[in-house]
């Protein structure tokens, strides 16, 4: 078995009495992608936040390699800006010197119509993709994908999974966390977050039988 | 990329950003000219004393043209603060988001602290050049320089609340609040007791001892120098906290190992009934 892209061990975090994470432990093996499920306020952003660096556990490690790619689940966007000054701007941080990913992800998922808008005049689900394409554009090696397809319509949302099949082959390591998790055939590790914890679940089919 | 043009990128944004704010825009081309206007009016031009910092003598200045001059100080550094207030408060995620992503902290500070001398010279410029219709001074240039304190005064005030302050409503009210106090306090028609040693420790008193000194044709005081400490001390303390709230915990490094392929186009891995499904 290959040495994980992310690895996190014993991870605990509270909120002033209140324990959200009790030790939690998981691998995200290169190439797999993983997903963790647990109803509303189980901890599962908390969890995420700590694994970008966003947060600091307050017990566990946290071991990560190569660059990291974070999509948080409300779209993270500059209202006044416009796509185009979006990509430019995170070009910017990201320290890219080409752009030609990002575009080729606007394509992939269908705005590229919306280019030269602000942001604050797209509906919910391009900013949505807009908030993807930002965590995707620098090619990372680990991806944390907070609620990715909140707002998505049917075919975005296929295509979303097309999306993360093409990274998982490339050997990337996913981490998609929601509420609901539909399509558990397509993950390669699917675990519970609950009362703190992660709890593996059996995947109903093989990954070989999945299909929409 | 260069930490320059990161800067240059990020600079960029922060003042596009700026330029989209249509209120605040047209605030500036309404209620400036309006404000002025109307403090003008009621205002006859009798003379009135005002205390000069520098020599601690009461010049005797006309009236009318100092309470325009102290009207411009109420209208611009309620704008300026409320420019910089909205973007900084509105930012606040995204910020730490860019941050995440890699832009470096001095870069995206270099960029915020450019925001806020480009619009103060800018928005401080229009307003003196808004006196122009109402006071033909002299002292333009000096005029300009009180009004540009101030505004970068506010502007790093308005920076401070929208990184500290995460209810709209109460920084609208807190920077309104500290702006009437303290330029009206330093007027001496709106407050007889304006000369008062005591008015020395309020934010608009260099900016005031400079326009209205200048204004009327007694030279640059070293009341600039306060001003200056002013926009430093607010700006500091909004920085420490912009650089605290977009901290980022270390997380241990693995050794590198590169992915097993090299990335495709993401449109290659399509198939093409979705691609079909997509146009």
């Amino acid at each position: 078995m290959s040495e994980p892209l992310l690895r996190a061990e014993q991870i605990a975090r509270s909120f002033g009495r209140r324990k959200v994470l009790r030790g939690v432990t998981l691998d995200v093996a290169p190439g797999t992608l993983v997903g963790i499920v647990g109803e509303n306020g189980a901890g599962k952003s908390t969890l995420l936040r700590i694994l970008a660096g966003e947060l600091r556990p307050q017990h566990g490690a946290i071991t990560r390699s190569g660059a990291l790619g974070y999509c948080p689940q409300a779209a993270l966007l500059n209202e006044t800006l416009t796509v185009n000054q979006h990509l430019a701007y995170f070009g910017a941080a990201y320290n890219l010197t080409s752009l030609s990913y990002a575009e080729s992800l606007i394509a992939s998922l269908g705005y590229q119509q919306y280019r030269t808008m602000p942001v604050g005049a797209l509906s919910g689900g391009t900013k949505q993709k807009v908030n993807l394409t930002l965590a995707l554009m620098h090619q990372p090696g680990v991806l944390l994908l907070d609620e990715p397809y909140q707002g998505f319509d049917w075919e975005t949302y296929l295509h979303f999974w097309e999306l993360a099949e093409d990274l998982r082959s490339q050997g990337r390591a996913v981490l998609v966390i929601s509420h609901l998790l539909f399509d558990q055939q397509r993950f390669d590790a699917l675990y519970q977050l609950e009362n703190g914890q992660l709890t593996q679940l059996s995947i109903d089919q093989p990954r070989e039988m999945k299909g929409v | 990329m260069t930490s320059w043009k990161r800067f240059a990128t990020a600079a960029r944004f922060a003042l596009i950003e700026q330029a989209r704010n249509r209120f605040a825009l047209g605030l500036l081309l309404i209620f400036v000219p309006i404000w002025d206007w109307m403090f003008g009016t009621l205002i006859p031009n009798d003379p009135v004393a005002f205390k000069l910092q520098s020599t601690g003598a009461f010049l005797q200045v006309n009236g009318h043209n100092l309470t325009v001059l102290t009207s411009g100080f109420n209208a611009i550094t309620l704008i300026v603060a409320f420019m910089i207030f909205t973007a900084a408060r509105r930012n606040a995620d995204f910020d730490r988001r860019l941050v995440l992503a890699g832009l470096p902290r001095p870069v995206a500070i270099a960029a915020k602290t450019t925001a806020i001398v480009v619009v103060a010279a800018l928005v401080s410029l229009y307003a003196t050049l808004v006196l122009l219709f109402f006071w033909h001074s002299a002292g333009f240039g000096a005029i300009w320089l009180g009004y540009l304190l101030d505004t970068l005064i506010y502007g790093a005030l308005g920076l401070l609340l929208g990184v500290l302050i995460s209810s709209e409503l109460a920084g609208f009210f807190i920077i309104i609040m500290v702006s009437l106090m303290d330029t009206l306090l330093q007027a001496p028609i709106e407050n007889p007791l304006a000369n008062k040693d005591f008015l020395a420790a309020f934010p608009t008193y260099g900016p005031m001892q400079v326009a209205v000194s200048g204004g009327f044709g007694h030279g640059v005081p070293g009341a600039v120098l306060i001003a200056l400490a002013w926009f430093v001390g607010f700006a500091l303390v909004g920085l420490v906290i912009f650089w605290w709230k977009t901290r980022i915990w270390s997380i241990q490094a693995a050794p590198a190992r590169p992915v097993t392929q090299p990335a495709q186009q993401p449109a290659q891995a399509l198939s093409a009934a979705t691609r079909d499904t997509l146009q």
